[in-house]
């Protein structure tokens, strides 16, 4: 590793290091969950590293711990990951100057904290944004693991009433603000935020999708209205 | 054996929704207008998850004046300092506060 990458790596860290906060309470919630479904526990959290995907996982494993049949149990989980194709294609522009093993490994750690600060760093030279996307990848990838199977023994026992989980919007909304720099930006973030709210009500969130493509129509008109 | 079969076709298919846009176009040339809407997936997205994150059991967004009150104040901080931990420790402390006093 060149010094250049150590540094680059130290920041990686830095920035991940209070995105990790929502990880925990999340993980013991996830670990709970799994205690209560039924399922085997190894299975369970195994499904830490076969999908790692924090809200997916939790849908698929209540789902099933409740009794609902598998296939729509499966289907659930993936309409909840479905933003996930939006990630795909917001960083694919960016992976044009990037190696094959990387195109094939990047997707697997791509949770939308790696893409939510990924996403602050795409103008960044090729190397640079590789060595900084592996480091917060390799980062929540290890916490996401420790934290779940933690979450087996002591997510029944944390307090509920500390409402850690409120970290992740707050941190999103952070990461929201430092990433609008012209107004185009602004009225995508706004319209998809409104437009969620709008279609709270459909299934299984599913209107974060309504809300993200309002959102990402509504920056490109006013992008188009602007020139 | 089911619950095993189901977090494999999940995995899979987490896999390959977030594959899918880099393997298929990071080596043709997109279309302006595209790449022109491939900027805004990162705000819109992120901006509707953290409504999508509120939304409770009933279909309803959970936001009140502890909420509302430490997302402005978070957004404040984050444009101020640019720091996360910051903006962490200033948007929960507001948001127990008010939710313990407000």
């Amino acid at each position: 590793m060149m010094p250049a990458d150590r540094e680059i790596v130290r920041r990686a860290l830095r920035d991940a290091l209070p995105l990790f906060a929502p990880i925990i309470p999340f993980g013991l919630v996830f670990g709970l969950a799994v205690t209560e479904s039924g399922i085997n526990h190894f299975l369970g959290w195994s499904s830490s590293w076969l999908i790692f995907a924090g809200a997916a996982q939790l849908t698929l494993i209540s789902l099933l711990g409740s009794g609902t049949a598998a296939g729509a149990a499966i289907m659930a989980a993936v309409v909840v990951n479905a933003r996930h194709v939006m990630y795909s294609a917001g960083l694919a522009p960016t992976f044009k100057n990037q190696p094959t093993w990387f195109r094939w490994l990047a997707p697997y750690v791509l949770v939308d904290q790696v893409f939510a600060q990924a996403s602050l760093h795409l103008d960044d030279a090729p190397r640079d944004f590789r060595v900084y996307y592996l480091a917060l990848g390799s980062v929540f990838w290890i916490g996401w693991q420790t934290a779940t199977a933690a979450g087996l023994f002591i997510g029944p026992i944390v307090p509920a009433e500390l409402n850690l989980g409120f970290a992740a919007p707050i941190l999103f909304i952070g990461i929201v603000v430092l990433g609008i720099d012209t107004r185009p930006k602004l009225v995508a973030a706004v319209v998809g935020a409104a437009v969620t709210w709008l279609t709270a009500g459909l299934p299984n969130r599913s209107g974060l999708l309504v809300g993200a493509i309002a959102g990402i129509l509504a920056g490109t008109i006013a992008e188009r209205v602007r020139r | 054996m089911t619950a095993l079969l189901s977090i494999l076709a999940v995995g899979l298919g987490t896999y390959l929704s977030r594959a899918i846009m880099i393997l298929s176009l990071a080596d043709r040339k997109l279309p302006d207008g595209v790449v022109v809407a491939l900027r805004f997936v990162a705000p819109a997205v992120l901006s509707a998850l953290v409504v999508a994150l509120l939304i409770d059991a009933e279909g309803q967004v959970a936001i009140g004046v502890p909420e509302l009150s430490a997302f402005l104040l978070a957004g404040g901080v984050a444009y101020k300092t640019k720091n996360h931990v910051y903006t962490l420790i200033v948007g929960m402390t507001v948001y127990w506060l008010a939710g313990r006093f407000g």
